[in-house]
């Protein structure tokens, strides 16, 4: 799925928090969003997953507005998941089940991604005993297990350890092969390194930078970038940003 | 009719008049609160208000209304309503919807919200999100039905107006309560109280552990 968004923007209360005049998503890419706190990649992720709407613009889906058909091939995983109250399984395979897969195609997935995090034990568990690490497992897996054409995840590892987060990393590989992509929204640049293809640096609602990772990661050009990296010249050494 | 007959005949339609109106309540109250705690809309914050204050409406003054609606000059006199079981339901229903429909907004609110974004995120249609909705917040949703069954099972103005306490036919225990102590007959009152308490016990208690099935 390839989707274009064309002079959009977003406003809260009359003032704009998200202005895009251009912006590809092409398939067989994983996409990282970054930026600091307050710079818009999830209200951008919102928005282009059909959560949310911009206030002015256009978001074309393969060349077509948003509507029912779309919206299976999407599936987002939001920044702070609700895990039902039943069991890891049940979640797990919850949007399956909204899709009417049927039950063989529901064991041959569960038994492909479970193994992503060695989780068997928990799957009878009620997501309620779970620990945070747990849920956020629980949760990047039922979206993972829809392979849908563009899925969406802000930040899937933010309460994960070290060992999980690169199980995840590579799980989230795997699910922009093909026609599929990814965008995901993330603070840890070094993440962002290791998983994605093409990377979107916001501030203050607008993309100030943007191109291929290892690119624009290694050879910043914006001054913030730079500093954030602190890969530019003597000056960016101290690490206090400044605008 | 027998004391005892008379006893049974009026705890069963004391049961039935509230169970009925809680029902019809909660289903319309439930079905109209739900999409309004899911959604932002302009007159949203007045309807929540007058739910608020209708809550509070004295049931004399419903009663009165339901009289003047079924009275036989009124404009659903042709129904022949006043004075049977129906008219008491359907002044408790009244009664019991704003009950229902206010604590129904405020029991979804946020976490309703919470569950339909989820959904969506994961593809969900309508139909599949109420119902994650309804599952997910069933134990707040029993509360408010035990709230309005509470409502329903206590009142006496109302159901005295527009069912007329008749012997036999319309006397439910909050009524015959009344009566009796009216009448200095103290101890029947008393009997029919603590018949009254248990029943609002039981129902409670069935409600509670309808609200728990699958929770641990």
């Amino acid at each position: 799925m390839k989707i274009r968004l064309i002079d959009v923007n977003k406003e809260y209360s009359g003032k704009e928090v998200l202005y895009i005049d251009d912006l590809n998503f092409e398939e067989g890419y994983v996409y990282a969003l970054l930026g600091l706190n307050g710079s818009g990649k999830t209200t951008l992720l919102q928005c282009v997953s059909g959560l949310d709407s911009f206030t002015s613009g256009n978001v074309l889906y393969d060349n077509c507005n948003f509507n029912e058909f779309i919206k299976r091939d999407i599936s987002v995983m939001l920044q702070s998941p609700y895990l039902f109250n039943s069991s890891v399984f049940e979640n797990i395979i919850m949007g399956l089940k909204f899709r009417k897969s049927g039950k063989k195609e529901i064991d041959e997935r569960l038994d492909a991604y479970v193994n992503c995090f060695n989780i068997d034990e928990l799957l009878s568990k009620n997501t309620r005993e779970l620990s945070g690490g747990e849920q956020a497992k629980v949760a990047l897996l039922r979206t993972a297990i829809l392979e849908s054409k563009m899925t969406f995840l802000d930040e899937p590892t933010a309460s994960m350890d070290i060992e999980s987060t690169l199980r995840a990393e590579k799980l989230i590989r795997t699910m922009a092969k093909g026609q599929r992509s990814v965008i995901l929204v993330t603070h840890d640049l070094m993440q962002a390194e290791r998983v994605a293809d093409y990377v979107i640096f916001l501030d203050k609602g607008e993309i100030i930078e943007q191109g291929l990772a290892n690119k624009v990661l290694n050879f910043p050009e914006h001054k913030l970038l730079k500093q954030i990296l602190n890969r530019g010249d003597g000056n960016d050494k101290n690490s206090d940003i400044n605008y | 009719m027998s004391y005892y007959e008379e006893v049974i005949h009026i705890v069963l339609l004391s049961l039935f008049v509230s169970l009925a109106s809680t029902l019809i309540a909660s289903l319309a109250g439930m079905a109209l609160a739900i999409p309004v705690a899911l959604k932002d809309f302009r007159l949203k914050k007045y309807i929540v208000r007058l739910s608020e204050t209708s809550m509070s409406i004295p049931p004399v003054l419903m009663g009165l209304v339901v009289y003047l609606l079924l009275s036989r000059k009124g404009p659903l006199g042709e129904l022949k309503l006043l004075f049977t079981p129906a008219a008491m339901i359907i002044a408790q229903s009244l009664l019991v919807f704003p009950i229902i429909f206010g604590l129904t907004v405020s029991a979804i609110g946020g976490r309703g919200r919470e569950i339909k974004k989820n959904c969506s995120a994961l593809g969900a249609g309508s139909i599949d999100t109420l119902i994650l909705i309804i599952r997910e917040c069933k134990v707040q949703l029993f509360s408010v039905v035990a709230a309005g069954f509470g409502r329903a099972i206590s009142e006496v103005g109302a159901v005295m107006m527009v069912g007329g306490n008749i012997k036999g036919d319309t006397r439910v225990m909050t009524t015959y309560i009344a009566l009796e102590t009216g009448q200095g007959k103290f101890g029947e009152a008393i009997t029919i109280g603590v018949i009254l308490l248990l029943v609002a016990f039981v129902v409670n208690f069935i409600l509670h552990g309808l609200s728990n099935i699958d929770e641990k």
